[in-house]
């Protein structure tokens, strides 16, 4: 299931490549992604409850509203309100747990390709190696292929066990920047293109659950004197409706208006 | 072993990431999809205006209050209690009541009785339940609200019309070929006269709620809540019209309200359809909703599917109040609600549908005071009957359903009627909180058969073996009384009444056929029997004919539109006939069939007399107007046994079918009728009576009373 959620993203977004617009791949994705929550929401959900328990809770605004004149009773519906709200997020809650779930994987996938722009050429970057030791910074070197060049000496800060190089691309391409310690080599992948590509923005000495949201290289072994190296991709912003907006809250605001559509469209009970 | 272990492990992943995710989240990866938002924002919105609604609910009351003390209207201030609560069960017979709290079947009615009140309650001429109900609300007499039976007859065709509404369509349309399409809304007009007693309490700032009060249809405008009750048409317009689909041949039409519709097959199933209303937009052409039926002679079910809703029904089962929605030609649509009942499975295949109820949730008629009263009602308690006559009498009496199907659906109806009780007795905890019961009426009528020692319509069912449904009605009434009991105080006033009494309906009295027999009808030559509303009746030989329950016509000369009988010659007829029909005895067993007639000016008086019969003829005990008479059919026999289940009356001479009164308070006043709960009522509260009611308000004995009554109650 993992493999699917992971899959399917990347299937997506490199299906839509062809759109060459972030933008586009955003708006179709959060048409798509709207869609598939809402049935899967129907699957999962008690659709017969919830329908109860909104109608019960439309009911008791209605009577606020038929009996205003009535204190006990405005104040009695008010109460009724609050945990008749209660008892609806409780049946949201199932299908929210389950849906949370594969919706995390799809995010984090796309997040790679709509999140952070590729390293543009001649445009300056910075590559930060962590160390596991504060020995080691002393003792880290970066070996870069001739299509990239480092353009300022590294700078080495041991109290964060960091040392930071500014590199410089001569040339598109996925490179890989190695770097070296105790005899041994690690390999980043440096991605370098004026398009949408995938964007892994670290390469990790960690567990699973913590690499699935900033990397998509393989760990670096457990024993690694590194502990990770990060590029610093640009974040990518989209201009929609005059104003700038970060993919996930320009996501947000459309799969819940492409969600509200589908939900009347299909008759399924959110 | 293998796969097991690694679709586990999976699961476990999924675990930690999921929890993960919600202990450690990063910023931009919070949101967890649509779902979620979907919950967090309809919350956050029912919240949000939830909140809205109570600040401006609280902010304003105080400036409401001031408002009505700066126009006189301390509401509660003279009044002798904080709440009355009214209920009403139609037809609830006070000889009947006092024989079972004497046999201790009520224990609740018996505490009523001894510590508060308990009379019989003059009904109206004719105690006839939208009569007797428009005058309980307007504290008038029929010659001042305008109701004088279920229908009135049109004097330019002699046709009949519903006395209580009027309903047409839109006061523009748009042709366009063939098609016609409505510009506007149906125009709906209310044709009872008279202003019922909860506009004044609503004037003065004492807040209603009345529910399914008969003749409330159109609702009016009012400060409080109401749901109309008797006389809401289903969707169709009718008083209630079923459907019987069937794979039975035949072409027999039911005699009144209901529709015999085919069974076809269709492949391994079966398929048929509801009919609906007449689509606004092609004149003539009736909408449908199909429906598919697939049997499963095994299980002893069958599956139905109707638009997007399936469901499995036993023999003998009814569905849940199903949507649906009729589609015009253009678009247009019109909402209700109906229950299948499987009727039979095999050898034929039979299922009944109740009429096509206006969707309460939905309403493309107004059916409460305001709108949103009858969707409120919906959200908080689901799909209800909102027909006037909700109880299929109609089907019971043409045998689609049988006892216990006609059963299952009153009750079903009077359980969602208590809740809808019990919610406005929640909500008014000042003010007036009335609500009237049909069941009583409804299994009166049809049961009253099991009651008789000799009915004709229970012959062929052995004493020993006739179910003690009106007893059981009685009990559940009773019981119901007492919950309503336990949850009112010592300052509310309790007020049980009916509009009339019950009597047997054992033998049927064809009154056009003694006009007949005695030359006041005349039909057309070669004809010895007129078919319904009076075809084939010969008008210019014609001086005297019936129609509905109660009410004798002479044919006017100038009023009717081929009437012959002179106005000066019209007072000496009535004095003809009355003295011709008073004591008309049944020659079969010597009994009085007409035990009084009544002239309509002696017994009436207001502004709509006009409109009035002529004469009231009131039947005795035992008797009522036959089938036929009351659509102006005109038969060659006079008496004729009634066979039908429909075998309990109250249309008879009014003397004989008072309703009751009960009381949590002693009420000194002995002779007490239902023109006096109106004026009754706005004393109580402390209002002024208007000076055109007819009715007298009562006097209270004494207060203490009230403490007993109420807090001691039979369970």
């Amino acid at each position: 299931m993992t493999q699917t959620f992971q899959t399917l993203p990347h299937t997506l977004a490199t299906g839509l490549m062809f759109l060459n617009s972030p933008l586009a791949l955003v708006i179709i994705l959060s048409v798509i992604i709207g869609l598939l929550m809402v049935i899967l929401f129907y699957y999962t959900s008690d659709q017969d409850a919830i329908a109860v328990a909104k109608d019960q809770l439309k009911a008791q605004l209605l009577a606020v509203r038929l009996f205003q004149d009535q204190l006990a009773v405005v104040v009695r519906a008010y109460g009724r309100i609050i945990l008749g709200t209660g008892r609806y997020i409780k049946l949201a809650f199932k299908p929210l747990l389950i849906i949370i779930i594969p919706m995390t994987f799809m995010l984090v996938q796309l997040d790679w390709y709509l999140g952070y722009a590729p390293i543009l050429q001649d445009q300056p970057f910075l590559v930060k190696v962590k160390t596991a030791t504060s020995e080691t910074v002393n003792d880290v070197s970066l070996q870069l292929p001739p299509e990239l060049t480092i353009s300022a000496p590294a700078v080495h800060v041991p109290s964060d066990n960091e040392v930071v190089w500014r590199v410089v691309a001569n040339k598109q391409g996925a490179f890989d920047v190695n770097v070296a310690t105790a005899g041994q080599t690690f390999a980043k992948k440096v991605v370098v293109s004026p398009e949408m590509n995938r964007i892994s923005l670290s390469r990790m000495r960690a567990p699973y659950w913590e690499r699935l949201f900033s990397s998509s290289e393989p760990a670096l072994p457990d024993n690694s004197p590194i502990k990770a190296i990060d590029v610093n991709y640009p974040e990518r912003s989209y201009q929609f409706a005059w104003m700038e907006w970060n993919w996930i809250v320009l996501f947000f605001v459309l799969s819940l208006v492409a969600g509200f559509i589908f939900k009347s469209v299909l008759g399924i009970e959110i | 072993m293998r796969s097991t272990r690694s679709i586990s492990d999976r699961r476990l992943l999924a675990l930690v990431v999921a929890v993960a995710v919600l202990l450690f989240p990063v910023p931009s990866h919070a949101y967890a999809g649509p779902g979620a938002g979907f919950a967090v924002l309809s919350s956050f919105w029912t919240l949000f205006v939830a909140f809205l609604y109570s600040m401006y609910a609280l902010l304003t009351w105080p400036l409401r209050y001031l408002w009505r003390v700066i126009r006189g209207r301390n509401a509660y201030g003279k009044a002798r209690f904080k709440r009355a609560v009214i209920l009403g069960f139609d037809g609830m017979d006070p000889e009947l009541a006092d024989r079972f709290i004497g046999e201790g079947l009520l224990p609740n009615l018996a505490k009523l009785k001894s510590t508060g009140t308990f009379r019989k309650l003059r009904t109206t001429y004719p105690p006839i339940s939208p009569v007797a109900w428009s005058t309980f609300m307007t504290g008038v007499n029929p010659g001042k609200h305008n109701i004088y039976d279920f229908l009135a007859r049109d004097t330019s065709n002699y046709l009949p019309f519903l006395s209580s509404a009027e309903i047409k369509g839109p006061k523009r349309e748009l042709k366009i070929g063939k098609y016609v399409i409505p510009l506007g809304k149906a125009q709906i007009k209310g044709m009872r006269k008279g202003t019922p007693f909860w506009h004044w309490l609503g004037e003065a700032g004492i807040f209603c709620s009345v529910i399914r009060v008969p003749v409330t249809f159109p609702p009016e405008k009012f400060s409080g809540v109401l749901l109309s009750g008797m006389c809401v048409p289903d969707l169709k317009g009718s008083q209630g019209t079923f459907c019987f689909c069937t794979t039975r041949a035949s072409n027999d039409k039911f005699r009144e309200g209901g529709v015999r519709v085919p069974i076809e097959r269709n492949g391994k199933g079966y398929h048929s359809y509801v009919p609906g209303p007449d689509d606004p937009v092609a004149a003539g052409k009736e909408m449908r909703i199909d429906f598919a039926i697939h049997p499963d002679l095994v299980q002893k079910t069958a599956k139905i599917e109707v638009e997007d809703e399936s469901f499995t029904l036993k023999v003998g089962d009814y569905s849940d109040w199903i949507p649906v929605k009729f589609k015009s030609s253009m678009g247009l649509s019109a909402r209700g609600i109906c229950r299948f009942y499987l009727k039979e499975l095999e050898p034929e295949l039979g299922v009944y549908v109740t009429p096509v109820n206006i969707d309460p949730g939905y309403p493309d008629l107004p059916i409460s005071h305001p709108v949103t009263y009858s969707i409120y009602l919906s959200k908080l308690f689901g799909p209800y009957a909102t027909l006037g006559l909700a109880e299929d009498t109609w089907a019971l009496n043409e045998e689609v359903l049988d006892d216990n199907a006609f059963l299952a659906q009153a009750y079903g109806n009077h359980e969602d009627r208590e809740k809808m009780l019990f919610d406005a007795l929640e909500k008014t905890p000042k003010g007036l909180c009335a609500c009237v019961f049909d069941t009583t009426d409804r299994v009166q009528h049809m049961f009253w058969r099991y009651l008789d020692d000799d009915h004709p319509a229970a012959r062929n069912v052995p004493r020993d073996k006739r179910p003690q449904v009106i007893q059981e009605l009685y009990k559940r009434v009773d019981a119901l009384i007492g919950k309503v009991m336990r949850q009112i105080d010592d300052d509310t006033l309790l007020l049980i009444v009916s509009d009339h009494g019950f009597k047997s309906f054992q033998r049927c009295v064809n009154l056009n056929g003694w006009l007949y027999n005695n030359g006041y009808i005349a039909l057309k030559e070669g004809v010895s029997e007129s078919r319904d509303w009076f075809e084939d009746v010969d008008w210019s030989r014609t001086r005297a004919y019936t129609m509905g329950l109660n009410g004798l016509y002479l044919n006017i000369k100038g009023r009717e539109r081929y009437g012959i009988v002179d106005e000066k010659d019209a007072d000496a007829l009535k004095e003809e006939l009355k003295a011709k029909l008073d004591g008309l005895k049944d020659p079969a067993s010597g009994s009085v069939g007409i035990t009084g007639v009544f002239a309509c000016d002696a017994v009436y008086a207001g502004p709509y007399i006009d409109n009035a019969p002529d004469l009231l003829v009131g039947y005795g005990d035992g008797f009522r107007a036959s089938w036929d008479s009351v659509t102006g059919r005109v038969t060659s026999t006079i008496f004729e046994d009634n066979i039908k289940a429909w075998s309990g009356d109250h249309c008879i001479d009014p003397r004989l079918v008072p309703g009751v009164l009960f009381s949590n308070q002693k009420i000194a006043d002995e002779k007490t009728a239902i023109v006096d709960v109106a004026p009754t009522i706005l004393k109580l509260f402390g209002l002024r009576l208007p000076s055109h009611f007819d009715g007298k308000a009562w006097t209270l004995a004494n207060a203490s009373a009230t403490a007993q009554a109420t807090t001691s109650v039979a369970t």
